[in-house]
């Protein structure tokens, strides 16, 4: 009977208009760099703890579902992903946008974020316990290949050079090991400044790089009126959903596992799907990077599945699968729950109640996602003169809300030159925030592999060679390194004049 | 006439200043909480700060700053300004960074306790696969297989660490240990079988107790606990640990040094007044936490008292890095 609070926020109008307003509150917080769902969730922790549970929890499932999602708005719109997860869709989102399509963009998006929300949603339902159970197995040395796995994208992030590509990422990984060493308070690259104790700000750096760089090189097209936008086909076609379905759910498994995995969330979700598709897709219409629309649907689908994911761990075992959930749990705690293995045992309703929030939270990111793009693609035709002032501010103000500092903000502008002359000589700017994102999951979890083998490597690849998953993973890193060496185009030659030794006479 | 019009101003100053610290708070306080969400220090500060939000009349908008042993977040709170304004919401880790070499500082010398809300109570688990199901069991183990068993741990002078110089100071431990970023993480490897053996607090893994996920090893106390019927503590075995028993990490709310006093004060009513709270009186008895509720002098003789316990045994164990002698800790 349980089964029945699946309904409940269907059927209880307040409850339905707080999933509601959490959704539609969610979009914009995560459409505005540096406002993050984490953030508003927490705060939401202490503007609710005198409401009844079921009211604090439908707002901040809607908040969730709805922040994910919004991130993407203002990635294809003006390249400034609101969120570290909507990354990988400004590769490809931003593109369509300058070519005027940014209505199709964000109905495609919007779309495909609901569908992958539901197939996240489903593997929370169907499979939560087993799926739970795989992702705690995951060992140190796991998420050291997984995090390796995730720093080849490099390769697909390089654009036309692939050294330059490599040193970006190695910039990256710099970057991200600024400040005191997590396992032992080292300082690292510090040079004496308190300042630089807590490392360079992620989100500052995102926002440079993405955000401001890009408006100082359209600078230099200043004059150059804006690109028309078409928004006449916002709600993408049947047939282009149906052809985008295979994909949409190879996407949705890797941000349903990712986001379960209790060390990783959509961010690396995302750009991993990216690369899925990247590797996948034999002849999309466009090149990746130039506005491929399997390029924009891959990693919204990963990320929104994400968010179920993050749930399983969570409800099943009372294991956070990401920060938000992290902060869920201490909300259930204020509210006299005990979350852990046992919730499911004591209240199996509340696993209902949410998963039928999380599907009402999609219903309404699909409703209100889909009917404001009219107004939004404006944004993108404003005259140059005004939009790039625009962009500037919206980068300081994201930048200075992460931690409420103006070195913040110096960081951001900062990379935002840095990034400009990196694009000016052909250096992408993908793989240095790939660099960021993966440098802490990398460095910790060598060092806590190594050390758990007594530093011995030998003992490492025993342990690799003899667990499955691991060797899974390692067989998936040597795959990946080997074929985008040119030996593998050469030895792919090779095979074939083998296996088709007659050439037609 | 210059003396009394200096006499004046300043009396109009210090009008001015009360008024102006009347009104406190003015804006949103940050609070940084020293390790990761969903860990133990987590829980308490994020149960307790709405209650004391309710008595103070403003918002405390709570932020995890984790590593270094949460020397990342006190370092940070010590950079900000002594105006009430920035909370550091932490555990007892701060008392131990003098000896473990992690900052010339601890509570007692560069910040103002706010409030102490409530100890844990150590003990051990372990994957519920592992061969051993005592504290003497594990003992024999470790000795047939010296480093295999791979302990968990936080970083030197976290929990785990003080929990194992207090073990090895009468029994060999011989294990490996992995750094984790706080409890919460370190018992999900557990479960994961990452590690064997966990040095944690009672009320972070008694749901995955409850669950039979972990099993315990060792009640490291020297009376048994309510949440745990059946699990004798370890002196019962063990009578030499009773020396340093009861012992246990304990949470609080601190504000830099220098901070105003009524600022202090009107923060330790709320925090004080927001702990009687009857959800948070109820949630510390389901995590197994015992109730403190000391503030000014009084929490700080409590931390001295901890500080020397704590500093000596880390000492003889010889993982610390400074003698307490250096910086006048006394022998208890």
């Amino acid at each position: 009977m349980d089964f029945q609070s699946f309904f409940m926020t269907f059927l209880d109008l307040r409850l339905m208009a707080l999933v509601g307003a959490g959704t539609a509150a969610g979009i914009y917080i995560g459409a505005i760099p540096g406002l993050s769902v984490t953030m508003a969730v927490s705060i939401l922790i202490s503007f609710t703890f005198s409401w009844e549970m079921y009211d604090a929890l439908a707002l901040m499932i809607g908040i969730y579902m709805g922040g994910v999602y919004g991130g993407s708005r203002t990635a294809i719109l003006l390249n400034i992903p609101g969120a570290p997860s909507a990354i990988a869709t400004a590769l490809d989102g931003y593109p369509l946008a300058k070519k005027g399509q940014a209505g199709e963009a964000i109905g495609l998006s919007t779309t495909m974020s609901a569908l992958g929300g539901l197939i996240g949603i489903a593997v929370l339902g169907f499979a939560a316990p087993a799926v739970s159970e795989f992702a705690i197995r995951f060992q140190p040395r796991d998420y050291m290949l997984l995090a390796i796995l995730g720093i080849l994208l490099v390769g697909s992030l390089s654009g036309e050079s692939l050294i330059k590509g490599v040193f970006a990422g190695a910039l990256g990984l710099t970057i991200g090991c600024v400040g005191l060493d997590p396992l032992t308070a080292q300082e690292r690259f510090t040079f004496g400044h308190i300042e630089l104790w807590g490392g360079i700000s992620f989100v500052a750096v995102m926002i440079g790089l993405f955000g401001v760089s890009e408006a100082l090189m359209q600078l230099q097209h200043i004059n150059t009126p804006a690109v028309k936008q078409k928004i006449s086909r916002v709600i993408p076609s049947w047939k282009s959903v149906v052809k985008f379905l295979p994909l949409s759910i190879q996407s949705s498994s890797i941000g349903v596992i990712i986001g379960a995995l209790p060390g990783t969330g959509g961010d690396i979700a995302a750009l991993m799907a990216y690369d899925h598709a990247k590797r996948v897709t034999k002849d999309p219409e466009v090149p990746f990077g130039k506005g491929a629309r399997a390029g924009l649907v891959a990693p919204e689908t990963a990320n929104n599945a994400a968010v179920g994911g993050a749930f399983i761990p969570m409800l099943t075992l009372g294991i956070p699968g990401d920060s938000v959930t992290a902060i869920i749990i201490g909300a259930m705690f204020i509210h006299g729950l005990n979350p852990g293995p046992m919730l499911m045992i004591e209240r199996p309703e509340m696993f209902w109640f949410i998963l039928g929030a999380l599907v009402l939270a999609t219903g309404f990111m699909l409703f209100f996602g889909l009917t404001g793009i009219r107004l939004f693609v404006k944004v993108v035709e404003l005259p140059r003169a005004m939009l790039f002032p625009l962009i500037l501010l919206l980068s300081i103000i994201g930048a200075f809300a992460v931690n409420n500092s103006l070195t913040d903000v110096y960081w951001m502008l900062g990379f935002g030159v840095l990034g400009y002359f990196m694009k000016l000589y052909g250096y992408q700017l993908g793989p240095v925030i790939l660099g960021v994102i993966l440098s802490r999951l990398i460095d910790d979890n060598w060092r806590r592999a190594i050390i758990s083998e007594r530093e011995d490597l030998g003992r490492l690849f025993h342990g690799i060679f003899t667990s499955p998953l691991s060797l899974v993973l390692f067989m998936a890193v040597v795959m990946i390194f080997f074929t985008s060496t040119p030996l593998w185009p050469m030895l792919k030659k090779r095979l074939r004049r083998k296996a088709d030794p007659a050439p037609k006479a | 006439m210059k003396k009394k019009l200096f006499g004046a101003v300043s009396a109009a100053a210090l009008v001015f200043a009360g008024a102006a610290m009347a009104e406190y708070p003015e804006k949103e306080i940050q609070g940084i909480i020293q390790w990761g969400a969903g860990g133990s220090t987590d829980a308490v500060m994020r149960a307790v700060t709405p209650h004391a939000e309710e008595v103070l009349g403003g918002k405390v908008v709570m932020q995890n700053m984790t590593g270094g042993v949460g020397a990342i977040a006190a370092k940070f709170t010590m950079t900000q300004p002594a105006d009430g304004y920035t909370l550091l919401m932490g555990a007892e880790n701060p008392m131990l960074y003098k000896v473990m070499g992690l900052g010339d500082f601890d509570y007692n010398s560069a910040f103002e306790p706010v409030a102490l809300l409530a100890r844990g109570v150590p003990i051990l688990v372990a994957n519920p696969d592992a061969p051993y199901n005592t504290f003497a069991e594990l003992v024999d183990y470790m000795a047939a297989h010296p480093e295999e068993v791979k302990f968990g741990s936080t970083g030197p002078g976290g929990l785990p660490s003080v929990v194992t110089a207090m073990l090895d100071a009468e029994v060999d431990v011989s294990a490996t240990f992995v750094p984790y970023d706080g409890d919460g993480p370190a018992l999900t490897a557990l479960q994961g079988g990452a590690i064997d053996v966990m040095p944690a607090v009672l009320g972070a893994a008694l749901e995955a107790i409850k669950a039979e996920r972990i099993k315990v090893i060792a009640l490291v106390d020297n009376t048994p606990n309510e949440a745990l019927p059946g699990v004798a503590p370890i002196t019962e075995d063990f009578p030499g640990y009773g020396k340093y028993l009861p012992w246990g990490p304990f949470f609080g709310v601190f504000v830099k040094a220098g901070t105003p006093e009524d600022v202090v004060a009107k923060l330790s009513t709320a925090y004080l007044e927001g702990a009687q709270a009857t959800d948070f009186v109820e949630l510390l008895e389901n995590r197994a936490y015992l109730p403190i509720n000391l503030s000014g002098q009084d929490a700080k003789d409590y931390m001295a008292k901890w500080q020397s316990v704590t500093s000596w045994l880390v000492q003889d164990a010889g993982i610390a890095k400074r003698s307490p002698e250096e910086f006048g800790i006394p022998r208890p």
